[in-house]
C-alpha cells in the first residue's frame, strides 16, 4: 500500500522534531564552547553568539586547575590500555571456551555468569582496597588497569565464544593435523579471523573506559595528576568556582566529546552490529 | 604395543590442552577469586560487625545493621520508593517512543538509517558530560526557563534541583534522551522480523493499521520485546553514575537510586564522610543483592504468564 503525501509528511515531521530533541543538547554544548561565560549566563537563548571566542579552548589548554593537557593524556593512557586488555582476555577466555577440552569448563562458565546477577553496590571497593594492600599496590589509576586485567568481561567472552563456535571447524582441525600447538593455532589461526568481533569489542571497550566516571574517580582521589578528563571535568563541576567556569566546562566536554563522536561516525556499523549481538543474547 | 603408545600420546596431548586452557583461563580465574568471590565472603561478613576502616575497633552486632535499616532508618528504602519510581516513569515512555520510532522507521523508509544512527548519539556521551550540560541547561537561569517562559507556560523560572518532583522529572528526561535510541536499534531489529506478507494479507482484509498493530506487530515481537523490557528495566534499575552524575541523588535524597544511594553514603570520593559505616554498608548491599535476584525471579514468573497470553 503506497503512502499518502499528507501522511509522509507527518511521518518525517515527527522524526525530524524527535531528531532536533536529540541533538540539540549536544550542539548546545558545541555552541556554548565558543561563548564567553557571562554570555552564557546572561543569553542562554542566543544558542549560537554572534562575536564566537576562542579563549575557552586556550583556557582550557593553558588552566593549571584544569589542566586539559594532562587529563588528555591520562584519558588516552588508559582508554589505550583498556582497549588492549579487554580485547586478549575476552578473545583467549573465549577461545577456551569454544574450543577448549578440560575439566570444569562448563562450571566455570557458570560461574562467570552468575556475576550478572551479583549487585552489591559500591561498598565491595574496600575488599578491592584490601587485595590491593596485600599485594602493596597503591591506589592509582594504574592498579585500575591491573584490575581490569584480572577482569572477567563476560559479555564479551560471550561475543567471542558465539563467533569462535560459528566459524567452519576444519580451520583449526587442520591447523591441528599439522601439529600446531593450542597458542599457535588461537594466535595464528583464530585470532585474525576475529576481526569483525574484535573491533566491536574494541569499540565498545573504547566508550565505556573514555567515558568512565566512578571508578577513576575513586582511584585517583589522592593523585590529582592521574585524573582521567572526564574525572578532571566532574571535578570542576563540583568545584567552587563552578559557576563562574561554565565555559571551560563546556569546552572541555567538548574536547571529551569529540573522541567518542569521531569513533563513532567511523565505525558506526561495529556499534551496531555490537548492540544487535548483544540484543539476540540478551 | 603401538596403538598403546599412541593412545599415550592422544592423552598426553589432551592433558597439554588443558593445561593451555586453564593457563588462558588463568587471569580471569585469579580475579574470579580475588575480586568478585572475595569481596561478596567479605561483604557477608562485615554486614554483622560495626565497622568503619579500622579492623581493631570493629565489633560484632550480630543481625542489628539489617535490623536498623528494615525499622528505623528509612533511607534506603526512600532510595528503592526513588529507584521504582524512576523506572516507571521512564521505561513506559522510552519503549514507547523508541517502539514508536522504530515503527516508523521501518519498510525500508528514506534515511531510517541516519535517524537510527543519531538517535543513537546520545548513548556514546559520557554521563558525566551529561551532567554538565544538563545542569546548565535546567539551570535556573538556563536555556530551558528562558524558553518556557518565552512561550508563556510558565511566569517564573522554575528552581528544578531544588524540588523533588521537578529533579525526578529532569533526571527521567536526561536518562530517557541518553538512552531511547538503542532501544529504537533493538525494536527496529525485532520488527525488521515480522514478515511482510502478513500485512500485505491484512490490508487485503481491510483491516486498520490498529488492528494490524495489535493483531501482526505485538505477537510477532513479543519475544524480542521481553528481552527489551528487562534489560531496560534491570538497566533503569541498577542507574548509578548517571545519577551521581546529575543531582548526587540530591536535592535531600529525592533522585537517590539505590544504587546511587550506596555510592553516595559509602563509597570514598562521593560519600559525605571519610569515615562510612562499612558494616552498615555491606548489610545494605547484601540485601540489595538480594533484592535483585528477587525480581529477576518475579520478572521470569511473570514472563511465562505473558508466553501463555500470546
Amino acid at each position: 500500500m503506497k503512502e499518502s503525501f499528507g501522511k509522509k509528511v507527518a511521518v518525517y515531521t515527527i522524526l525530524t522534531i524527535v531528531l532536533l530533541l536529540t541533538l540539540f543538547p549536544l550542539i548546545y554544548t558545541f555552541a556554548c564552547s565558543f561563548k564567553s561565560n557571562s554570555e552564557i549566563m546572561a543569553h542562554p537563548e542566543i544558542v549560537f553568539t554572534k562575536t564566537p571566542t576562542f579563549d575557552n579552548y586556550v583556557q582550557c589548554w593553558t588552566a593549571t586547575d584544569f589542566n586539559v593537557p594532562l587529563l588528555l593524556r591520562n584519558s588516552i593512557i588508559y582508554t589505550l590500555a583498556q582497549v588492549f586488555i579487554s580485547i586478549m582476555i575476552s578473545c583467549m577466555a573465549g577461545y577456551v571456551f569454544a574450543k577448549g577440552h578440560f575439566k570444569g569448563k562448563k562450571v566455570i562458565f557458570a560461574l562467570f555468569l552468575s556475576l550478572m546477577f551479583i549487585k552489591t553496590g559500591g561498598i565491595t571497593i574496600y575488599a578491592t582496597f584490601n587485595v590491593l594492600n596485600f599485594f602493596h599496590l597503591p591506589q592509582s589509576l594504574y592498579s585500575l588497569l591491573i584490575i581490569a586485567l584480572f577482569g572477567v568481561p563476560i559479555t564479551n567472552i560471550y561475543l567471542v565464544r558465539g563467533n569462535i563456535e560459528s566459524l567452519p571447524g576444519a580451520i583449526d582441525e587442520a591447523a591441528k593435523v599439522d601439529g600446531a600447538s593450542f597458542p599457535v593455532i588461537f594466535f595464528r589461526v583464530i585470532f585474525p579471523l576475529l576481526k569483525p568481533i574484535i573491533a566491536t569489542i574494541a569499540i565498545l571497550a573504547f566508550q565505556a573506559s573514555w567515558n568512565d566516571y566512578l571508578m577513576p574517580t575513586i582511584f585517583t582521589l589522592t593523585r590529582p595528576t592521574q585524573r582521567t578528563l572526564i574525572v578532571g571535568l566532574m571535578a570542576l563541576k563540583n568545584s567552587a568556582g563552578a559557576a563562574t567556569s561554565w565555559n571551560l566546562m563546556f569546552a572541555g566536554s567538548v574536547i571529551a566529546l569529540l573522541p567518542v563522536l569521531v569513533a563513532y561516525g567511523f565505525a558506526n556499523k561495529y556499534f551496531v552490529s555490537g548492540i544487535a549481538a548483544g540484543a539476540v543474547k540478551g | 604395543m603401538r596403538r598403546d603408545t599412541n593412545a599415550g600420546s592422544l592423552k598426553k596431548e589432551k592433558a597439554v590442552e588443558a593445561r593451555w586452557c586453564y593457563l588462558f583461563l588463568a587471569l580471569p580465574i585469579i580475579g574470579f577469586i580475588l575480586l568478585q568471590v572475595y569481596p561478596i565472603l567479605w561483604t557477608m561478613r562485615w554486614s554483622f560487625y560495626s565497622y568503619s576502616g579500622v579492623e581493631s575497633t570493629a565489633r560484632w552486632v550480630g543481625m542489628r545493621n539489617f535490623i536498623s535499616f528494615f525499622t528505623t532508618d528509612m533511607t534506603y528504602w526512600h532510595a528503592w520508593g526513588n529507584t521504582l519510581k524512576f523506572a516507571l516513569c521512564k521505561v513506559p515512555i522510552e519503549l514507547t517512543l523508541a517502539l514508536g520510532l522504530a515503527m516508523l522507521l521501518q519498510d525500508g523508509r528514506k534515511g531510517a538509517g541516519i535517524f537510527r544512527s543519531l538517535y543513537y548519539l546520545p548513548n556514546v556521551v559520557s554521563v558525566a558530560i551529561i551532567g554538565v550540560v544538563f545542569s546548565n541547561l535546567f539551570s535556573y537561569f538556563g536555556v530551558i526557563n528562558v524558553f518556557l517562559q518565552k512561550i508563556g507556560l510558565i511566569k517564573e523560572g522554575i528552581d528544578w534541583f531544588a524540588n523533588k518532583n521537578y529533579a525526578m522529572g529532569v533526571v527521567v528526561a536526561g536518562s530517557i534522551w541518553n538512552t531511547f535510541g538503542i532501544n529504537v536499534m533493538y525494536f527496529m531489529a525485532a520488527l525488521s522480523g515480522v514478515p511482510a506478507d502478513l500485512y500485505e494479507s491484512a490490508d487485503l482484509d481491510g483491516a486498520s493499521s490498529w488492528t494490524k498493530f495489535v493483531h501482526i506487530t505485538l505477537p510477532m515481537i513479543v519475544k524480542m520485546g521481553q528481552i527489551i523490557l528487562l534489560m531496560s528495566v534491570v538497566g533503569t534499575l541498577s542507574t548509578n553514575d548517571y545519577i551521581v552524575a546529575m543531582t548526587n541523588g540530591g536535592p535531600a535524597g529525592g533522585t537517590n537510586t539505590v544504587m546511587s544511594y550506596m555510592t553516595t553514603k559509602f563509597v570514598p570520593g562521593f560519600a559525605d564522610t571519610t569515615t562510612p559505616a562499612i558494616g552498615y554498608g555491606c548489610s545494605m548491599g547484601l540485601v540489595t543483592t538480594l533484592l535483585f535476584m528477587l525480581i529477576a525471579v518475579g520478572y521470569n514468573k511473570l514472563n511465562k504468564k505473558l508466553s501463555n497470553i500470546y
